[in-house]
């Protein structure tokens, strides 16, 4: 028999979130039931005989296990719930972050965001709210309509890459100021507000984006300081 | 390889918590990015594991074949992409949190592997001496958020030698652009993460300018397969714009190569630009398009269009990757972040930087978006893995909490003999991209890899050649009026518009003016 598996470290327990405490303690525990069962000293194992300790059965296991008690996994990239949609938990309706304000001078205060850079006017446009491939290969080949306020809840940079540029503005639900697509809205100088919460918006709403308030403070993500553009629904007859 | 004894264990657990607590720092203050495009988090975890089982082997080569020290020099003189981010930050943390991630599932000792720990924490020290010489800082973090790399001589040919603008003129317009462009660019062409930018300085310019230096690399054929036809039209791999600020404090220069401003960086406040370009083959940085402000203008004018282009063709080779390929390419972005040692020192192979080890292939069905962005999670921002905890009475920098990002080398290895020393030095792989078939694009050509690795043994720039490498600015500041201060000033005057052949004995008010 091999050495026994060391104690738990002294200090800490078990990870905070969910899905790493459940996906590393059975990778814990695989390792050492398997350590347990083979010969040899520790040093011997642990490169020599690594695939013995843990292989990529071992790993697939692990996550079937999760996926045979019906739980379906939060997606990230859409590419994942393209490629694996059994998986993924769909995507539920985001709940609104905002509840609307009252109509006042024809339009309603919709929701809050972060300026990236300061204009001396606000932007007013029709909505387009872009999330896939397929919409951005479609204004790739047709172009971006003059005016276009995009709603992207995407903080990154390269989903929107071939497009950014041709945008009037842009709300991010998402990042800060300085996520890669403030800093690439600031070098094209594309009024974007970033860290938006909203109520819902349909493509083709009007809306106009408070760009004409200062940027967050240094140190306002670390004191919450946040918020404080603010987005506005045109409504008809105002 | 390092000696295994007291004196190192205790300069490479000094060097490994200060790695911490900047990474602790740069993570928590600094944004970690997500996206929609790529499974960034996955990719991230990916990389750091095939980081931890082939950097000490990499480093080790390219040691041999050209010290820590001399990459460091090398990288101080030029633009390389082996810089702040990626060689000085990313290289020994990426490796340390495959190392943590090992720890954390039971399938590593803190003990295990010591040798490569030493020899990667090693060769890191040394490089960022080296690196830093100029400034004298071991990080941009031990400076203060601050990176001074370059020496007087070639700042004076960039003060010099930069074009004055103003907002609204051909040359500050396209200048503009072309950073939007090359940005975008960068961003795009490293999978979403931030290795293909990068920034340093800032340089005081006297009456209330400042400069920073703006880098751009891979933007064009070369190690990533999926550059292959992209952007062909562009001369160069890297692209350097020096940038002069009016009236705009660069408070802050990070370990990431990010830089915060007050006022916020604003271009109408830019007054002088120019570009120039260097890889592992230039001798010192060549200037593009730099003759006069219409030639840069028409340039930066070209290479913009050439980009915007390019962009649009890669996203659209992109759009079409299984999520398997993005997250190998991601992987492989991140964990061949110092490949360009490998360039300098003439020893690259494309399968040792662009293979996803077997030993990592392994750990791939667990890496959900799900379990990536909570482990991610985890390993730098809560620092929730057990192991990172320290006893209780342990109030660590920055957070005052009883944990540590990393976790240093037990010094019982000193006395014990139960972990296995180095993690082998055989790499197999596989990646799931198309295989690269392209040339690399040089400052000296479009070239086939035995070629470029043969010119790169050769080469040694002439400002690091006996008699000049160690005449450093102390050096000059007692030595003005020796010929060799003239003659090491004349090599980094070469090629410049206004300061050929000055020499060693100029002052800021002997300097032509470009605003």
């Amino acid at each position: 028999m091999s050495d026994s598996a060391p104690a738990a470290p002294k200090w800490g327990s078990v990870e905070m979130l969910p899905m790493s405490a459940r996906f590393n303690s059975a990778v814990r525990e695989a390792a050492a039931t398997r350590l347990a069962n083979l010969d040899g000293a520790w040093q011997d194992i642990v490169f020599a005989r690594q695939f013995e300790l843990f292989s990529r059965a071992d790993a697939e296991a692990v996550e079937q296990a999760v996926l045979d008690t019906g739980y379906r996994f939060q997606s990230s990239a859409t590419a994942s719930l393209r490629d694996e949609p059994h998986k993924y938990k769909q995507p539920e309706r985001a709940a609104a972050g905002f509840s609307e304000g009252e109509l006042s001078d024809g339009r309603r205060q919709v929701g809050v965001g972060d300026n990236v850079i300061r204009k001396s006017a606000t932007v007013v446009g029709p909505v387009a709210l872009i999330s896939q491939i397929e919409q951005v290969m479609a204004y790739l080949a047709d172009g971006v309509p003059p005016g276009t306020i995009a709603v992207i809840d995407d903080s990154g940079g390269t989903l929107t890459a071939p497009i950014l540029e041709g945008f009037a503005g842009v709300i991010c639900l998402g990042g800060t100021i300085r996520s890669h697509l403030g800093i690439l809205a600031r070098e094209y100088d594309v009024p974007t507000l970033m860290n938006c919460r909203i109520d819902a918006l349909r493509d083709g709403d009007t809306v106009e984006i408070e760009v004409t308030i200062a940027p967050p403070a240094a140190d306002a993500y670390e004191t919450g300081d946040t918020g404080h553009a603010r987005i506005w629904k045109i409504e008809s007859g105002g | 390889m390092a000696e295994l004894d007291y004196k190192t264990l205790l300069e490479s657990n000094s060097y490994l918590r200060n790695l911490s607590d900047t990474t602790y720092w740069l993570c928590i203050t600094r944004t970690v990015q997500e996206s929609k495009l790529f499974p960034m988090n996955p990719y991230m975890l990916l990389s750091y594991l095939n980081s931890f089982y082939t950097l000490p082997t990499l480093l080790r080569e390219i040691d041999a074949a050209l010290p820590a020290e001399e990459l460091g020099d090398r990288a101080r003189e030029v633009s390389l992409k082996v810089n702040t981010v990626n060689a000085a930050w990313a290289m020994p943390t990426f490796y340390l949190l495959g190392r943590e991630m090992l720890m954390n599932w039971g399938l590593l000792r803190p003990t295990d592997a010591v040798e490569d720990v030493v020899d990667v924490l090693d060769f890191s020290r040394r490089f960022n001496l080296a690196y830093h010489r100029n400034d004298a800082h071991v990080s941009n973090k031990e400076f203060g958020d601050r990176s001074q790399f370059l020496p007087e001589r070639t700042l004076q040919v960039l003060e010099a030698d930069l074009h004055g603008v103003n907002p609204g003129d051909r040359l500050h317009s396209a200048a503009v652009k072309l950073l939007a462009q090359l940005s975008q660019y960068a961003f795009l062409a490293h999978c979403e993460c931030r290795i293909g930018l990068h920034n340093s300085g800032p340089y005081n310019f006297g009456e209330n300018r400042q400069m920073i230096v703006r880098d751009f690399f891979e933007l064009t054929e070369g190690d990533y397969p999926w550059l292959d036809g992209i952007a062909t039209r562009l001369p160069f791999p890297n692209l350097t714009i020096p940038l002069v600020f009016r009236n705009t404090n660069f408070h802050l220069m990070d370990d990431w190569a990010s830089f915060e401003a007050e006022p916020s960086y604003d271009a109408a406040n830019i007054v002088a630009v120019g570009m120039y370009t260097s890889d592992a083959l230039s001798d010192g940085y060549l200037p593009v398009g730099m003759d006069n402000a219409d030639a840069l203008a028409e340039t930066m004018e070209a290479y913009r269009e050439i980009l915007n282009e390019a962009t649009a063709d890669l996203w659209k080779r992109i759009a079409t990757w299984t999520r398997e390929q993005m997250i190998d390419a991601g992987a492989l972005v991140y964990s061949s972040v110092v490949k360009d040692f490998a360039h300098v020192a003439g020893t690259y192979r494309q399968d040792d930087w662009l293979l996803l080890d077997d030993r990592v292939q392994r750990f791939k069905p667990l890496m959900n978006d799900e379990y990536g962005r909570d482990n991610l999670a985890e390993l730098v921002g809560l620092l929730g893995l057990p192991q990172q905890k320290a006893n209780e009475y342990t109030m660590a920098r920055y957070s005052g909490l009883n944990q540590h990002t990393l976790t240093g080398i037990p010094y019982s290895v000193l006395v014990d003999n139960d972990y296995a020393p180095t993690c082998g030095d055989a790499l197999s792989g596989a990646t799931s991209l198309e295989v690269k078939t392209g040339l690399w694009s040089t400052t000296a050509g479009r070239l086939e890899l035995d070629e470029f690795n043969r010119r790169a043994r050769e080469f040694r720039p002439a400002v690091l050649a006996e008699p000049y490498r160690f005449l450093d600015e102390e050096w000059v500041k007692w030595h003005h009026n020796d010929p060799r201060a003239d003659e090491l000033y004349r090599l980094g005057q070469r090629g410049s518009r206004n300061l050929a052949d000055r020499g060693a004995g100029l002052r800021r008010a002997d300097l032509p003016r470009a605003d």
